[in-house]
């Protein structure tokens, strides 16, 4: 009775098993059936569909409510306590139809009244444990090929059942100890606990216990050392930007002197910095000359997330600052131009829209002081370059020199008054960030961002650049203009000959009838068309 | 620097911050909540612990992720159930797991 639920679960889905596990509950507790074997949820069938054989609808109707029921109320006594004492009911019960079947009344009961504690002992573990691994649905099957006992191999069910109670009565001892000693020895494939063989041997049970348990206890302490990871990661994360802040944004700091407003929220002692996530954090300013305002996101490393965390041990990332400074419309000439690594600036030159529309990448000038040699401008013109690759920004920052010693945070910077977007006129510096204790390093790197904001806003482009570049852009214009035109003209031809397809379908569908009747009015239609053409043709 | 000589800054320009509205599609994509699924309803149709135990660690993992609250709310507690479903039909659903004898 217990085997047969145990061996399908390893063979079919869940559906299945929901309901094949739940038969036998139902049937015991409708029934109190004495032996439950696969007839028994044939019989459960079978004893409504007397009743209610003249109803078709109703049959199936009840099949599904008790089914439903049924396994309403298994879910409730999913627990083990009230499950095992179902099937403790059964053993009960196959104990009396033995004990009827062999009419040994008058041995049995002082037998019974002593022997139970070790039978309901040893039966269940022995099932249970040789129950999920074998996947033979047949209890008779099953018996021989999990039992390790000479004497069950060779009889058929109902005799396992005559030795399991010889085994009670008479030998109990003596067939316990090698049941255990067997179980120990197979037991990696189950997932059971070994209590009940408590009294025998403790002593192997821990070793047992500790290997067949490994998922669960590698995923558990996954798990927590997850959830540690959490909350230590996020308050790395947060200290981290909270340097940056008290770095740069608080009083007298680079960012106070240069904007009005610091922070995201409307008033003065709004909060500095807004979490986005938590490894996400942004620094709003605003309120100064030339631009509208500045957001700086900090994308952190995902520190809170372990798993991140060990794939970014593996593959390593940095924690980023980006400033989108977006300009005021008059404010900024027509300038494209980047500036980052030579491998970033090719890759940025061939996939960042503006940059791979307008610009090229500029060959260092002859006779000029110029960036450091791993970097890389590409601009929309060599004067443009020039122009804004000043000696200052050389002597700060981009200078041979000067990089080596500030330049470790530099990733790009780019300046476009074409980006994609809401805001075209926008200047972006990408920095990574050092660690908290050295936020210092990045301080002319972040001095970037307003110098540059007041050059390009005083920045205006030579007559000659001026004309070349708007000659450019009306090309580019065009083009995108011609693309959006074909697009559209794509677009409206799909649609008609949808609507075609469309009405031809529903010409399709019409009757033959109603075929004719529609030609014949365009017909009329027609010759009424054609009618006063001719008349008119007369009085002409 | 040198173009700062005088006070740059303008506080009649200062506009308070918006924050930019994202459409829901445009949200980057959450994989680990994805892939916690997909372990869930594995380890709850074919009752692998181990995936079931996956499903619990990637739906931590994009908890821990989480952005927004509502939207991403919904397909993690997906998951989790899913999870949550396998763990404990394979842990329960086996019947009387043995245990000591009242």
């Amino acid at each position: 009775m217990k085997i047969f639920p145990f061996s399908l679960f390893t063979l079919e889905t869940s559906p299945p098993i929901l309901i094949t596990e739940t038969f036998p509950d139902a049937n015991q507790s409708i029934k109190n059936s004495t032996m439950a074997k696969r007839s028994s949820s044939s019989s459960l069938l079978i004893s409504p569909l007397s009743l209610f054989l003249p109803r078709g609808d109703s049959l199936l109707y009840l099949i599904a409510l008790l089914s439903l029921f049924s396994l309403l109320v298994h879910r409730l006594s999913a627990s083990p306590t009230t499950a095992q004492s179902h099937f403790e009911g059964f053993d009960a019960d196959e104990d009396e139809d033995f004990v009827l079947d062999e009419s040994n009344d008058a041995v049995v009961p002082p037998l019974r009244s002593t022997p139970p504690p070790p039978l309901s002992l040893s039966q269940p573990t022995s099932e249970s444990h040789h129950g999920p691994p074998d996947s033979d649905s047949d209890p008779i099957i099953k018996s021989p090929s999990s039992d390790p006992d000479p004497n069950l191999s060779s009889k058929s069910a109902s005799t396992a059942f005559d030795y399991w109670d010889e085994d009670e009565f008479e030998g109990v001892p003596q067939h316990l100890t090698p049941e255990t000693s067997e179980i120990t020895v197979s037991a990696s494939g189950s997932e059971s606990d070994l209590t009940p063989q408590k009294s025998e041997v403790p002593e192997v049970e821990v070793p047992r216990k500790l290997t067949s348990y490994s998922v669960e206890i590698v995923c558990v302490s996954f798990l927590i050392m997850f959830t540690v990871n959490y909350f230590t990661g996020k308050k790395e994360n947060e200290n981290l930007a909270l340097a940056w802040a008290s770095k740069f944004a608080n009083k007298d700091s680079i960012f106070d002197k240069n904007f009005s407003l610091l922070g995201v929220g409307e008033n003065e002692d709004s909060p500095l910095l807004l979490k986005e996530g938590q490894n996400v954090f942004k620094f709003y300013a605003s309120g100064r000359r030339f631009c509208s305002g500045v957001l700086a996101t900090m994308e952190l490393k995902s520190r809170h997330d372990f798993i991140s965390r060990l794939y970014n041990m593996v593959v390593p990332c940095k924690d980023e600052i980006t400033f989108e400074v977006y300009m005021n419309d008059d404010a900024m000439d027509q300038v494209v131009f980047a500036l980052a690594r030579k491998k970033l600036a090719k890759t940025m030159q061939k996939e960042a829209g503006d940059l791979q529309r307008f610009a090229g990448l500029v060959a260092p000038p002859n006779g000029r002081k110029w960036v450091a040699e791993e970097l890389q401008v590409v601009s929309e013109s060599k004067e443009v370059a020039g122009d804004l690759i000043t000696d200052a920004v050389l002597d700060q920052v981009f200078g041979e020199k000067p990089f080596e010693k500030y330049g470790k945070g530099f990733i790009s910077i780019h300046f476009s008054d074409k980006h994609l977007g809401l805001n075209k006129k926008m200047l972006v510096f990408k920095f990574a960030l050092p660690d908290a204790n050295h936020m210092a390093d990045m301080t002319r790197l972040v001095a970037l961002v307003p110098y540059y904001i007041d050059l390009i806003g005083r920045y205006k482009l030579s007559s000659h650049a001026r004309s070349k570049t708007e000659a450019a852009r009306l090309k580019i214009a065009q083009e995108i203009q011609k693309e959006l035109q074909n697009a559209r003209n794509e677009a409206l031809q799909k649609k008609k000959a949808e609507q075609r397809k469309k009405l031809e379908e529903t010409e399709a569908k019409l009757s033959a009838e109603a075929l004719r009747k529609k030609e014949a009015k365009e017909r009329a239609r027609q010759m009424k068309k054609a009618m006063p053409k001719i008349k008119m043709s007369r009085a002409n | 620097m040198a173009s700062q000589s005088n006070d740059p800054r303008q506080p009649s320009a200062a506009r308070p911050y918006k924050p930019s509205v994202v459409a829901p599609q445009d949200l980057p994509v959450d994989y680990s909540g994805f892939i916690a699924v997909v372990f869930g309803v594995f380890g709850a149709m074919f009752r692998y612990k181990l995936c079931s135990w996956l499903a619990i660690i990637f739906c931590a993992q994009s908890l821990a992720n989480m952005r927004n609250v509502e939207n991403d709310l919904k397909q993690i507690s997906m998951a989790m159930m899913f999870g949550i479903m396998g763990l404990v039909t394979n842990y329960m659903g086996l019947g009387p797991r043995a245990s000591p004898k009242k």
